[in-house]
């Protein structure tokens, strides 16, 4: 056999020079740990950078909204006695496959007030929260300020109409509780900021008037409140907004049905999730604009520079408006 | 029939996408998987499931569609591992089993940031576990170029394939270029592998590649013959995959289907075991000891 031969060839060499193959071992193993220690050095340094931001100012409460909705509500009510971060910003990532990181649990421990979504939504915060607990530390969950169970199907929360006045209002109440004596600049930002939702109300009230009922399709649940509010009909069924909200196999039946309402002409909208994109969700959305029904892109993260809550939620409205009243896709806000 | 084929099964668009996609892809998993358990190459057909794994990964990241990633790295896999020694007996579980630990820590980087930078949440269920019930149409004419470059090559190379495949010793002695024919085939197994991980991820290819095989050469010896049986046992394990996921959508009251790639997988893993039972084994006159044989043991050059 060759194999035999080569081995037996192979042993020679290492037999004779035991003593000087050990010491090129003992080389290249020290060369190894060198570059390694190396990168563990290089690593702090590219880390420190981000520590400042967590420094506490006297009279400034460091706050964070989980999701920057949450986080703009913050500053809204805060105004310059609060330091606002937030962990979920980014509307090119799906917030539902967040992974924290350790200069996130850092800002967290550092916070006086944190609003976070709950619903099984950023169940990171929970984990980096009991992780650097701190009793001083005020936590709202819009979930549990709302009443909803756990077994709620739909977490985007936010674009429930009823939701953020009830949030603006906690998070003045809180502030309160920190700083006492600026209570009154904060329950008026609450009044300014409820008034500030007027135009978002009234346009949803009058969609609802003269388009009530229209028939929608979505792929993913995160209008759904507001949908709901307009009086538009959502045709898709839940367990398919579900799956590819979850990133799971839609079935086949939903995924016929899905095409079906534009290949039908069933529908007058699609609202799509600019911010859960895969092969299913884009060969749907080319379906709808084959077939001339308008898109309107929805977002799961308030999409900025450019927008506050308030006007961001005002801008889906007016496109959907617009891709009803007038035949017009919305594919970026 | 309203029992077997729930309603709409035959006028459903995904459906009719899986029918056409895993069709030909069972034919060409059959055919080169045949080869690829004749010559020992289950683990280099894993590790190019891996490897296209990042490829699919990285297409996802790029935005490109992720047949191009799983086929497109599949081939570098295999070049590479040919390169670094998987021709060589002694070598080839090492040079093949570096090769998979790289695509595999590549794949984590990939899908980490597709799911962490980019907004495609279904990438690591879709890649690993895929979903053939989502594969775009257009795909279609991809998927059958494909499949006509992995049959084709293993088809011009097929008597020194399979001689080289018997004993690379002799088939080197008659003048074979033992490495060549090596080397194309593993093109053709990393082409065939990222059809097939398009067709049910590509973590599961690797059942599609060699369960069909290997119960095809429980079957019968010949090798051409093993891979007529082969796909047929693949297309009717995909076909009736397809059919089963489709229905399970009303089993329960959820209105859910369960996947796909799991159904074909069961059905591929329990015709192997049905082709080892005692009575099939004694229709077909096959021991489990028996070696796979060439059709005309003779010259190649006959």
């Amino acid at each position: 056999m060759g194999s035999g031969k080569e081995a037996a060839i192979g042993q020679g060499p290492i037999g004779q020079g035991r003593g000087s193959l050990r010491n090129r071992t003992g080389l290249r193993v020290a060369a190894l740990l060198a570059a390694g220690a190396a990168l563990v050095m290089a690593a702090p340094a590219c880390g420190s950078s981000a520590k400042a931001s967590g420094a506490m100012e006297p009279g400034v409460v460091n706050a964070i909204g989980a999701e920057n909705e949450y986080a703009d509500v913050l500053a809204q009510i805060g105004g310059p006695y609060v330091h606002v971060s937030s962990i979920l910003n980014n509307p090119n990532t799906d917030p539902h496959t967040f992974e924290s990181s350790p200069s996130v649990a850092e800002e967290i421990s550092a916070a006086g007030l944190i609003v976070q979504n709950g619903v099984g939504y950023d169940t990171f915060m929970n984990k980096i929260e009991s992780a650097s607990s701190n009793s001083n530390r005020k936590v709202i969950v819009v979930q549990h300020l709302l009443g909803l169970p756990d077994s709620t199907p739909n977490p985007h929360l936010w674009y429930d109409p009823m939701t953020m006045p009830a949030v603006a209002q906690a998070v003045a109440a809180d502030l309160s509780g920190l700083l006492p004596s600026e209570a009154g600049y904060f329950q008026a930002n609450v009044q300014k900021f409820d008034a500030s939702l007027t135009p978002w109300l009234n346009a949803i009230a009058a969609f609802k008037a003269k388009y009530g009922g229209t028939p929608v399709a979505t792929t993913e649940p995160v209008a759904d409140y507001m949908l709901a509010a307009m009086g538009t009909d959502n045709l898709t069924p839940f367990g398919f907004q579900a799956d590819i909200m979850n990133g799971v196999d839609p079935s086949p039946q939903d995924i016929s049905l899905e095409n079906g309402f534009f290949t039908n002409h069933q529908v007058k909208v699609f609202c799509y999730n600019q911010q859960v994109v895969d092969s299913l969700t884009t060969s749907i959305r080319l379906t709808a604009q084959r077939n001339g029904v308008p898109v309107v892109s929805v977002y799961e993260t308030m999409p900025t520079p450019g927008y506050d809550y308030q006007s961001w939620m005002l801008a889906e409205v007016n496109a959907i408006q617009n891709a009803v009243a007038n035949g017009v896709s919305t594919e970026h806000l | 029939m309203h029992w077997v084929f729930e309603p709409g099964f035959f006028s459903s668009q995904p459906v009719h996408v899986a029918v056409v996609v895993g069709g030909v892809v069972a034919v060409v998993s059959g055919v080169v998987g045949v080869f690829t358990v004749v010559r020992g190459q289950s683990f280099a057909g894993h590790t190019l499931t891996d490897v296209s794994t990042a490829g699919g990964s990285g297409a996802f990241l790029l935005g490109l569609n992720p047949l191009l990633g799983f086929v497109g790295i599949g081939v570098v896999g295999a070049g590479t591992m040919d390169l670094i020694g998987v021709q060589r007996v002694r070598g080839r579980d090492l040079a093949t089993g570096i090769v998979l630990g790289a695509a595999t820590g590549l794949a984590a980087l990939f899908l980490y940031l597709d799911t962490t930078e980019r907004a495609t949440t279904g990438a690591t269920q879709q890649i690993l576990f895929g979903d053939i019930f989502i594969v775009d149409p257009s795909t279609i004419p991809v998927v059958v170029i494909f499949s006509v470059i992995a049959l084709g090559a293993v088809a011009a190379i097929y008597r020194p394939l399979l001689l080289s495949s018997m004993s690379s010793d002799i088939a080197a002695a008659q003048g074979v270029p033992v490495r060549l024919v090596g080397l194309l085939f593993m093109l053709a197994l990393a082409v065939s592998v990222g059809l097939s991980s398009l067709a049910i991820g590509s973590i599961l290819s690797t059942a599609l590649l060699i369960g069909p095989a290997a119960t095809a050469l429980r079957l019968t010896r010949r090798v051409g013959s093993a891979m007529v049986v082969a796909s047929v046992i693949g297309v009717g394990a995909t076909w009736l995959g397809v059919l089963l996921a489709y229905d399970s959508f009303y089993w329960g009251s959820s209105q859910q289907s369960l996947p796909v790639s799991f159904f074909i997988v069961m059905v591929t893993f329990a015709l192997y075991l049905a082709s080892g039972l005692p009575v099939v084994q004694t229709v077909t006159g096959r021991r489990a000891s028996d070696r796979p044989t060439e059709e005309e043991p003779r010259s190649p050059h006959s």
